[in-house]
């Protein structure tokens, strides 16, 4: 784009060139611009850490992580624990993906489901994941099943508030108009229903990402011998603080590359048709 | 005399209307009773006949449970802990997370110098934030607040961001020409328009960060909510496990329905309703 606008005022006289030349930025703008602001930002957070760190001897600095973690991939314990925790979860989230949409539409669209299942969803919501953790390994001891279950169990209730969210908050008055233009059925649905819904479950389905992923993490750290919860837990056992760091470190990475590089990308194509809604993420 | 002109219709459909809410609430009544009920059959039917007692104990098991932990005062002694624990945590992300909020919604390098900040933050894994309140804290009451700070006040921080960009334009100006002290346009405009947000993160991040401060103190506690359920774990008690577990259910919903709707009916009283919720999402 830059270079067509060249483009075009070189062809003019200089006058006019200089009339349609950007206003020069003083040299300090820089500085408050937004992409300085992130980075400092993300500098003093360094610097801060690392001086927790020194200060506190207990307290692991950056930089001793990240040898740790270096060391961990030198002996070759990263990739396959991060492997088996990122298929565990992605079964569970399927499952979820599933379990999730079909309730929520279930729950919008026949009002005994609503109410038969109101109560359920609430209590799945409130008990927290590591509850389910306990019981799961209790019951199932090292396993995959474990994991899996808990990733479900914990994240579909989440999922299922926000379809359910949707599917009522289809704009009624779009609907009747439709009716009164008698749009078939079917084209009411491909162009108002689902475009509606998609929006609400994405938003739940990435909060439910969230939740499946810390679930699977907690069952693996309770009672596992594989996967990156297990790993942790492993130098726990060895009272590594800097391993216990490494691999929170690895547990956090991994579920903000996914958020940040897919899931903001999906949330935002569905809601794309949305005018001028604010973002605060 | 002319405010009671109702024509016969009207009563008759009045009668009508009332008589069918009445039935709607019935069956609604009904419905959620069933849906409780035929959770505690399928599980009773599967600790008669499937399972082995201490695999999956009896709901009357688990109630004569509940039942002799409230007796001995356990549960309250815990769940105070805990409480606290979770209520300071709270008062600091408020602390934190205001100022940075009313930052954020006023100055644009704010934003994004706090945006990664409040990201990341938003999207740890509760294991890490567990970890970390143990590495940092050991075993100590302050490692569990510290977290739950540091988890609840993104949710506060972007609420009160988003409260302040939603403030009246017009009541700002209009509070400038009638020469309002800053302090009192702060206090009759900004404030109004800022809480309804505080109080949809609230809702949100209570249940959050309660879970947050049970799972902590499993890792570093020596009472609470958190440190019972993971003795229960050690001892292989699921009988205590499920007790804590309702325990858990009955009590965030108590502080949902007595402490926070009727704290929020009262902060929404000026506002129309419909439109406050339109807002939230």
């Amino acid at each position: 784009m830059s270079g067509s606008v060249a483009d075009v005022r070189s062809g003019l006289p200089a006058e006019v060139a200089d009339l349609l030349a950007p206003p020069a930025r003083p040299w300090w703008k820089w500085a408050v611009s937004d992409r300085a602001a992130r980075y400092t930002a993300r500098i003093m957070f360094l610097l801060i850490w690392q001086w927790a760190g020194t200060v506190f001897d207990d307290i692991p600095t950056p930089l001793s992580t990240v040898e740790f973690l270096i060391e961990e991939f030198r002996a070759g314990e990263v990739w396959p624990n991060v492997a088996i925790s990122v298929i565990r979860a992605t079964i569970g989230l399927a499952f979820v993906l599933v379990f999730g949409v079909a309730i929520g539409i279930a729950m919008a669209r026949w009002w005994r489901v609503r109410y038969f299942l109101t109560d359920l969803i609430l209590v799945g919501i409130t008990l927290p994941a590591f509850i389910w953790a306990l019981l799961v390994v209790m019951w199932w001891g090292f396993s995959n099943i474990g994991p899996i279950a808990v990733c479900i169990v914990s994240a579909t209730p989440q999922l299922v508030v926000n379809t359910f969210q949707g599917a009522t908050a289809t704009p009624g008055k779009l609907l009747s108009m439709s009716d009164a233009y008698r749009v078939k059925n079917r084209r009411q649905f491909r162009w108002l229903v689902i475009p509606s819904m998609a929006e609400y479950i994405a938003a739940g389905y990435r909060s439910a990402i969230l939740a499946g992923w810390g679930a699977v993490l907690l069952v693996e750290w309770f009672g596992n011998d594989k996967g990156v919860g297990f790993r942790a837990h492993y130098w726990y056992d060895a009272r590594s603080f800097d391993g216990m760091m490494a691999w929170g470190l690895v547990m956090m990475l991994i579920i903000l590359a996914f958020d940040r590089l897919v899931m903001d990308r999906v949330v935002t194509h569905f809601r794309r048709w949305r005018i001028g809604g604010q973002q605060w993420s | 005399m002319a405010t009671v002109e109702k024509t016969l219709e009207d009563i008759e459909q009045d009668a009508i209307d009332a008589l069918q809410k009445r039935t709607r609430t019935r069956s609604r009544i009904v419905y959620s009773v069933l849906g409780a009920l035929s959770f505690i059959a399928v599980w009773a039917f599967f600790s008669a006949f499937v399972f082995e007692p201490f695999i999956l104990p009896s709901p009357g098991r688990v109630l004569i449970e509940m039942w002799e932990l409230t007796i001995s005062g356990a549960v309250f002694v815990n769940f105070a802990s805990s409480f606290l624990k979770t209520m300071a945590g709270w008062a600091m992300a408020f602390a934190i997370g205001i100022p940075i909020g009313l930052l954020m919604g006023r100055y644009r390098y704010a934003r994004a110098f706090f945006h990664d900040f409040v990201y990341i933050f938003a999207n740890v894994p509760l294991l890490v934030y567990a970890v970390i309140a143990l590495i940092v804290f050991g075993i100590s009451p302050w490692g569990p607040a510290f977290v739950v700070a540091l988890e609840a006040y993104t949710g506060i921080a972007l609420n009160t961001a988003a409260g302040v960009e939603s403030v009246d334009r017009g009541l700002l100006s209009m509070s400038r020409s009638f020469r309002r002290s800053s302090r009192q346009t702060l206090r009759s405009v900004v404030v109004p328009s800022v809480v309804p947000f505080l109080f949809a993160s609230g809702r949100v991040s209570f249940a959050n960060s309660w879970k947050l401060a049970a799972l902590a103190e499993t890792f570093g506690g020596y009472l609470g909510v958190g440190y019972q359920l993971e003795k229960s774990f050690q001892v292989y008690s699921v009988v205590s496990l499920l007790a804590w577990m309702f325990f858990f259910v009955i009590f965030v919903i108590l502080v949902e329905r007595f402490l926070i709707t009727p704290a929020e009916r009262r902060v929404f009283a000026w506002r129309d309703p419909a439109s406050v919720r339109q807002e939230q999402t």
